[in-house]
């Protein structure tokens, strides 16, 4: 009986030694709420070599607003609530769960317990607040400010306990999650100083000792070589894991080498200097695939991606006098319509692209599978149709073939397009050629990108141009500013102080709607009906997406490229070598 | 001779004051283009859609870009008498330590392919020259206009190109990009691997049409009445090739020396962007592509007092060498 | 005489070949034969299949129904292209639809190599002649005057002479070009490219004159013509001027083929003459694509093609030095 008894009093000590073990020891409350993984188990340790079109400008991700700085800060830095680049939707990160309120306006972020940054030092709500006090400083003009605007208005971030934070928004937002994608938690102990002293803008230059600088991302800042390398090295302290709960990430080091030139980085790749090239354009890619059987390293293919090319006309008001008499032209949709048919996109893709593009007639491409609007009319190419048209809208076509306005004035004008990019350079020739069987004449003007922009965001000095865009998230509501009549990047007439049209009027009403629907059938429909708008409008003449081209070596592990910026390197943790000699 | 060092003092201080002119004109040149070509280090950022006009004329402001051209030329001017080379937008950083560690860079790769140069075209020329009837002679001059009539961006292309396929020589860098620390021989016999290929380019593009004006001002100087004499005199051949007649034509070899290097450098800028070789050329490209103006006027400023310096010393050579030149 | 007289006469035919472009090109040069992109350079026959010899060279190619047959070529034909342009003019050689005759492969587009070389080549060419005359009239003026006036001038044109030699031009007429007006007309931009390219190089003919021409002044024998009483002109003319023409002449020699390839390098930049124009730098922009280029070698052509014209030119300006030599030292 009394050993009975025994056994009672110890079992119930032996329960009870834990938790009081538990409370006694303050580092234990510290353990890592590690965030598991899916994917094949991988092996420890190697380098991997990515080939970078152009040095980084800085390691702040405040000040950093060209890609290869973002390529690399995003191996450093981790962000609260992450957009999976393979399924497209928004999964935990730093913060571990949420809950929202009814209404949407309210979130509760539990943030993951026993995350330390890469020096080592804790990482707790505080830093989340200083993080978005930083973003939202009009003091510092960061470009993250504009994406926590919401109507106007910023969020508001405050801390509810060491590892909770609530975040209210002004008003309501449909993809409210995707907010904190690409906001990436700054290390309060390093930086705080820095933004008191007003500096936090020139802080984490090139120049800055790899000590310094504390991420959460899977990497830090090791060394870095001025036009020749950044080689990142494996965080300690990263708080992901794979489900063998081996830490995460598995390679030991990540250099960016700094290849300016495409043909270069595709030499490198074949010699095997290079592992991964994250953009392999269509001229490329064949090559590449036909000598991919013999080869270390393999081609994907992934289709078409958000990036979609166009041809867009001049709708500026006022506008310089040579162009005010082609507006006649442009701002009949018949004429605009006609174009779109004249243009043979079975040839863009053909020969600009040897094949590896999708024409598009809407701007929302099917690599954006959530929201593509696939009841947009295809029409095949058709010089009659587009004549027929013509002919409707008053033009006639004279005895030489020239194509002449109601007046008589004969049909010319001239399409911009930013040199050094041969498939643009190649699609221009094409369509130019094109035209030219419907008799309109047109004369290619190429000029370095910058100045394109600058024709046509400031002096509205172009007639017709052909340009790319490139959507950065799948959700409609990034790309507002191109399709609200008073957006920046209303490209054929930005900044519109009432809207000259009424579709585009009709337009900003959706688009409006959209933003703030928290139905997703609702925002659906929205966006299809704007989809529809834009298509048969044509303020923008949809011709053709590219297809996402990526390259490894054959040996890499998990290497599961997406269509959705990083492409090869979204889950760099993941990324292991499987043959042993894969990389020392 | 105290007449001649101190007219040679004097020669060098003019050459002083002309080059801060010099300097001072190119800059106000650089600054006036850049702000008559459309465009600001922001214009990518400007067809990013969720940026807001806002932020980026705010950005604008806060760089100084909406001041006018004078004022900001003015500013600059001023810092770079004090020795700051002013700063970069795009870098959100001072400009002096971007440029200094490539300017090494192109320095180090120019250096080596003059040496390399002058090293292979001066005999090469010079014996050319005294067999210019021979067929070998008029081999290797065929050779050296054929070289000279292909486009200097497909010999850079072409070297690269071999250098994959072959797999002999790496195709671009400085050094090995990922390797770990290497230690010193390693790390030279490294770096000299890397470099082969794009002195070799230099010397490819460069060479020829040095070639050309090395053997024409040695055939010129060969036709001079007195070496004539001097073969009835009984000198050895040799030795009217080489001390006498090479003498005379160290004239134009001189100031051809002043522009070999000018040549060079700027050959060095086209050829290392194809070769990823991280010195001025690939930072002033990008720099011109985003308007980053005062990293610009830095580049080109940097380049222009080396050339200046290398025309510099080869006119003061010139006039040390050949004593019929006044001062 | 001889060795002079081959090279010229294969620099006139160049020129006149391009000259007559319109009459040697088989097609119009921006016609895009959309179904023959990267064709290789057609293959024309003379002993057809079953051994014969046939009397005209032909071309074999599928009609409608699949079957193959020998299209003879004409020469001195009409044109069947049904551009605007080209309808009814008369070509050197052709051959009837639905065969094509390319000598030179087509390009990415499908348009004829052969054609849009000898367009091109006018420009290039065209540009490469000018710009020398005016970048070597204006060195030549400047560098004599620099070097005969010396002192302040002299300075002055020194400094200049390095200002321009020092900027990288490429770069910033990269940015300058975006500030030009948009539709500039083909020959307006012809004439503007020439003048950019004649500008910036006077800076270093002007040096070599400079240096020839002071040491010619300090040499004894026009030391002793002047202190004899010849005017500073006679000098110019009778002592100056031949030792600044042979230099003169190497300088053309190098620099033609130079200029070609500075107006080459713009258009391979894309800052040169717009499409449809096409000119040889825009071809060789294609050559840019290493793997392109590698596995189609006939777009190479325009290279070749400069390479050749290069040639003909050093080796005319070789024939030309030695004529104006006096009797050579040797052995």
């Amino acid at each position: 009986m009394r050993r009975w008894l025994l056994g009672v009093v110890c079992a119930a000590l032996a329960a009870a030694a834990p938790i009081a073990v538990r409370t006694a020891t303050p580092q234990a409350a510290d353990r890592l709420d590690a965030m598991i993984v899916d994917g094949d188990i991988g092996r420890s340790g190697g380098t991997l070599v990515v080939a970078a079109r152009a040095e980084p400008k800085t390691f702040n991700p405040i000040a950093a607003l060209d890609i290869p700085s973002r390529d690399v800060i995003w191996r450093m830095q981790a962000d609260l609530i992450h957009i999976n680049r393979e399924t497209q939707r928004a999964e935990p990160a730093l913060a571990r769960s949420w809950t929202v309120s009814p209404d949407g306006l309210h979130f509760v972020l539990s943030l993951r317990r026993g995350v330390r940054f890469s020096d080592g030092h804790p990482f707790d709500a505080d830093d989340v607040v200083f993080s978005f006090s930083a973003y939202l400083d009009e003091r510092l003009h960061a470009a993250q400010r504009d994406l926590l605007l919401v109507g106007g208005k910023p969020i508001a971030v405050r801390k509810i306990d060491a590892m909770t934070i609530g975040v209210d928004l002004p008003g309501p937002y449909a993809a409210a999650e995707r907010l904190f994608d690409s906001i990436a938690i700054l290390p309060r102990h390093r930086l705080e100083a820095t933004w008191k002293a007003g500096t936090l803008g020139d802080a984490w230059g090139l120049g800055t000792a790899p000590a310094e600088i504390a991420g959460l991302g899977p990497f830090r800042l090791e060394r870095f070589r001025p036009g020749e390398d950044i080689v990142l090295a494996r965080n300690a302290n990263y708080w992901k894991q794979d489900r063998a709960h081996t830490p995460l990430p598995y390679l030991a080091q990540l250099t960016f080498a700094v290849v300016p030139s495409e043909d270069a980085q595709v030499v490198r790749l074949r010699a095997g200097e290079l592992d991964v090239l994250n953009r392999v354009s269509s001229q490329h890619a064949a090559t590449l695939d036909r000598d991919q059987a013999s080869a270390p390293y393999v081609l994907r293919d992934l289709g078409p991606g958000l990036e979609y090319h166009f041809l867009f006309f001049n709708q500026n008001d006022p506008v310089p006098a040579a162009v005010r008499g082609k507006q006649a032209w442009f701002g009949d949709e018949r004429f605009r319509r006609a174009i779109s048919l004249a243009i043979d996109r079975a040839s863009l893709v053909r020969l600009a692209y040897n094949g590896r593009g999708t024409p598009i007639w809407g701007h929302v491409t099917p690599g954006n599978r959530l929201w593509a609007n696939t009841a947009i009319p295809r029409p095949p190419a058709s010089a009659s149709a587009a004549l027929a048209l013509l002919t409707q809208a008053g033009f006639k076509r004279g005895a030489d073939g020239t194509l002449a306005d109601a007046h008589g004035t004969a049909v010319a004008f001239s399409i911009l397009v930013a040199a050094g990019n041969a498939a643009l350079n190649d699609m221009a020739a094409i369509i130019q050629d094109d035209l030219r069987k419907i008799g309109i004449t047109v004369q290619i003007a190429a000029l370095d990108f910058s100045a394109v922009l600058s024709r046509v965001l400031e002096s509205h000095d172009y007639d017709a141009c052909l340009l790319r865009l490139v959507d950065g998230d799948a959700d409609p509501t990034p790309e507002m500013n191109v399709w609200l009549s008073n957006g920046p990047t209303h490209l054929w007439h930005p900044l519109q102080a009432r809207p000259a049209t009424d579709w585009e009027a009709e337009i900003d009403t959706l688009m409006r709607q959209q933003m703030t629907t928290l139905d997703a059938a609702a925002r659906r429909r929205l966006f299809d009906r704007v989809q529809a708008i834009a298509a048969d409008k044509l303020p923008l003449v949809p011709l053709v997406s590219p297809n996402i081209i990526v390259a490894a070596k054959r040996t890499l592990g998990n290497f599961r490229p997406a269509v959705l910026d990083h492409y090869t390197l979204w889950n760099v943790e993941q990324l292991f070598w499987r043959a042993p000699e894969g990389r020392r | 001779m105290n007449v001649r060092s101190t007219a040679l003092c004097s020669l060098f201080l003019r050459r002083v004051l002309r080059a801060g002119a010099e300097l001072v004109a190119v800059s106000l040149l650089v600054f006036a283009v850049t702000t008559i070509a459309p465009g600001d280090p922001f214009s990518d950022v400007r067809l990013e859609q969720q940026v807001s006009a806002d932020t980026i004329a705010a950005l604008r402001r806060a760089e100084g870009l909406d001041r006018p051209f004078l004022v900001r030329y003015a500013q600059w001017l001023r810092s770079a008498a004090h020795g700051d080379l002013g700063r970069s937008i795009a870098y959100r950083s001072p400009i002096a330590p971007l440029v200094a560690r490539r300017a090494v860079n192109s320095l180090t790769l120019v250096a080596a392919a003059l040496v390399v140069t002058w090293a292979l075209v001066l005999p090469l020329g010079v014996w050319t020259a005294a067999r210019d009837r021979a067929t070998d002679g008029r081999i290797v001059a065929s050779g050296a206009s054929a070289l000279i009539a292909v486009p200097d961006l497909l010999i850079a292309i072409a070297l690269v190109v071999v250098a994959a396929r072959s797999g002999l020589l790496p195709t671009g860098g400085l050094r090995t990009a990922g390797a770990a620390d290497q230690a010193g021989v390693a790390a030279l016999v490294d770096r000299v691997r890397h470099s082969l290929l794009p002195v070799l380019a230099l010397t490819l593009i460069a060479g020829p049409p040095l070639f050309r004006h090395v053997r024409a001002s040695m055939l010129d100087a060969l036709r001079a009445p007195y070496l004539l004499a001097a073969a009835a005199r009984g000198i050895p051949y040799r030795r009217r090739l080489w001390r006498l007649a090479l003498r005379a034509a160290a004239n134009p070899l001189v100031s051809l020396f002043g522009l070999s290097f000018a040549a060079l450098f700027s050959a060095s800028m086209m050829v290392e962007v194809v070769m990823s070789w991280p010195g001025l050329g690939p930072l002033l490209l990008d720099a011109v592509r985003t308007r980053d103006e005062q990293l610009i006027a830095a580049g080109v400023m940097l380049a222009t007092l080396l050339l200046i310096v290398g025309n510099g010393c080869a006119d003061v050579l010139l006039r040390s060498v050949d004593p019929r030149i006044s001062m | 005489m001889t060795r002079l007289l081959g090279p010229a006469i294969g620099v006139a035919a160049v020129y006149a070949l391009v000259l007559a472009a319109p009459f040697v090109a088989p097609y119009d040069p921006t016609t895009q034969h959309r179904d023959r992109p990267l064709a290789p350079p057609t293959r024309v026959h003379v002993i057809d299949r079953d051994g014969r010899l046939h009397p005209r060279p032909f071309v074999y190619a599928e009609d409608i129904s699949g079957a193959t047959h020998a299209y003879p070529l004409r020469f001195f034909a009409r044109s069947s292209d049904d551009s605007a342009v080209g309808r009814g003019s008369r070509h050197l050689f052709g051959v009837d639809a639905p065969a094509e005759v390319f000598v030179f492969g087509t390009d990415t587009l499908g348009r004829d190599q052969l054609s849009r070389l000898l367009y091109g080549g006018r420009i290039s060419l065209g540009v490469g002649l000018l710009a020398t005359a005016l970048a070597l009239g204006a060195g030549l003026v400047l560098g004599c005057i620099a070097g005969f006036v010396g002192g302040w001038t002299d300075a002055a044109v020194m400094a200049a002479s390095d200002v321009f030699m020092a900027l990288p031009w490429l770069y910033l007429l990269l940015a300058l070009r975006a500030a030009l007006p948009l539709d500039v007309a083909p020959a307006r931009a012809l004439a503007s490219i020439v003048i950019v390219i004649g500008i910036a190089g006077w800076a270093r003919p002007a040096r070599l004159v400079r240096g020839v021409v002071l040491s010619v002044r300090g040499r004894d024998f026009v030391a002793a013509a002047s202190a004899s009483g010849a005017s500073p002109a006679r000098v110019l003319r009778s002592h100056v001027a031949p030792e600044v023409f042979s230099v003169a002449l190497t300088q053309a020699s190098i620099l033609i083929p130079q200029y070609t390839l500075a107006e080459i390098t713009l258009s391979f930049f894309g800052i040169g003459i717009g499409e449809p124009t096409p000119s040889w730098g825009s071809m060789m922009g294609v050559m840019l694509r290493q793997e392109l280029t590698l596995a189609h070698w006939w777009l190479a052509a325009p290279a070749a093609a400069l390479i050749g014209v290069s040639l003909l030119y050093h080796a005319t300006a070789d024939a030309l030095q030695r004529r104006s030599l006096a009797v050579g030292v040797s052995r």
